[in-house]
């Protein structure tokens, strides 16, 4: 990007030329769960990284990475694309959104919950079947703190930018630790009781704003989406484009897989426990917290013991873990007894962490 | 939800570092900032009891 298409008027000491964005992984590049494959969440899950649904109801709409495979905004290659998968009439204490956590410590600066509290930009590119007005909110953690917004959406199947300029709260508790500092919220169809009168702070839980349009309304609709930045300032900048290696590293701090393919080493500890074996996984980053170590859903462990053939895995175990390491444990019944220092390993990728927020 | 105690596969011990999400087959470490254990101690103030760890 030309740095002549940044105005200096929109900068500031603190909203620099790199970084500018708090919003990780708005170029919707980074799918470690699903790898560009369609998902239907049944409740709240992560599905493209950092990026979760907010939902009432089980198995609304579907997301996929690129879903429907139309061509991207000029500058982009991956979009967030969400498609309803029935007709469903919102109840008035029900929601959908889809929506990213911005943790404590990546928006401190803003100042937000106090006199003097920076005001924010969000900027993104939409596409959407339906037509008209569509909503969102930003939510502190405790959902006791509501902006909603409004945009509108004028031809269907058309790339829109838009752009909303959002004072700065100066009421509230705002975390700028380790948690959730902003909920960012993009409706798809939310009760009346969770919707608000767009563009002004209420001491309420809204997730959208009042009147909005329900994606998950129409059968079949679509709501596609990419480019999103939040930034500081009321202008809003170009979208900062950051390296591929740099945008997985940010999201790696959230989630990561342990991607084993014919590595690394679990390996017999002593004699004591001749077919244990046991790996310490070092995560990519420090992660936001210690972190939930899981066998990826669907997924069968199996083990090779370097030219002799496959070992037969009985169970496996995390052991302990922290920000920095994950201890797994195979136990194999097949080889039965092994020597201390044997090594066998996974072929494929059976393990994630999350310190998801 | 169900969640089950652990107990160390070397030591035999019961670990008082994580808890075991059965559904998902999850280990999550006793850390206030973990999401899932926030929803554990949730689960627990609702008057709920893990299942003992397996033999």
């Amino acid at each position: 990007m030309p740095l002549t298409q940044i105005k200096t008027s929109n900068l500031d000491s603190t909203n620099g030329l790199f970084f500018r964005n708090r919003i990780i992984n708005g170029a919707m590049m980074i799918d470690q769960r699903n790898a560009g494959a369609s998902v239907t969440p049944s409740s709240d899950a992560y599905t493209l990284d950092r990026w979760t649904t907010w939902t009432y109801a089980a198995s609304k709409f579907s997301v996929q990475q690129n879903a429907g495979s139309v061509t991207p905004p000029t500058g982009f290659v991956n979009y967030l694309g969400i498609t309803s998968t029935s007709a469903y009439s919102v109840p008035t204490g029900e929601g959908f959104a889809m929506m990213q956590k911005i943790e404590g410590y990546n928006m401190a600066d803003l100042g937000w919950g106090a006199v003097g509290a920076s005001s924010v930009t969000l900027s993104f590119w939409v596409r959407s079947s339906l037509t008209g007005t569509f909503g969102g909110a930003l939510n502190n953690s405790a959902q006791t703190r509501s902006y909603p917004f409004s945009y509108a959406i004028n031809s269907a199947n058309t790339w829109e930018y838009k752009t909303v300029t959002i004072a700065g709260d100066t009421t509230g508790t705002w975390l700028t630790t380790n948690g959730a500092g902003i909920l960012l919220k993009f409706g798809l169809g939310v009760g009346a009781t969770l919707s608000g009168t767009a563009g002004t702070w209420a001491g309420a839980n809204y997730a959208s704003a009042t009147g909005a349009t329900s994606v998950v309304g129409t059968n079949g609709a679509t709501f596609y989406i990419t480019g999103v930045q939040l930034e500081k300032g009321t202008a809003a900048t170009p979208f900062e484009y950051r390296p591929y290696g740099t945008e997985l590293y940010l999201c790696q701090r959230y989630y990561t897989q342990l991607v084993g393919n014919y590595s690394p080493d679990f390996s017999v500890p002593n004699a004591s426990y001749v077919n244990y074996w046991t790996h310490c996984w070092q995560f990519p980053q420090a992660m936001r917290s210690s972190p939930t170590v899981s066998q990826i859903s669907g997924t069968t462990i199996t083990m090779d013991q370097y030219g002799i053939g496959p070992a037969t895995v009985s169970s496996n175990q995390v052991g302990s873990v922290n920000q920095y390491y994950g201890r797994i444990t195979v136990v194999t019944s097949s080889p039965s007894s092994a020597d201390p220092g044997s090594a066998i390993s996974p072929t494929g990728t059976f393990w994630q962490a999350s310190a998801e927020l | 939800m169900t969640y089950q105690y652990l107990k160390d596969p070397y030591t035999k011990q019961n670990r008082i570092d994580a808890i075991y999400r059965v559904e998902d087959r999850a280990t999550i470490p006793l850390d206030p900032a973990n999401t899932d254990y926030q929803v554990y101690l949730k689960w627990l103030e609702e008057g709920n009891t893990p299942e003992p760890a397996d033999e």
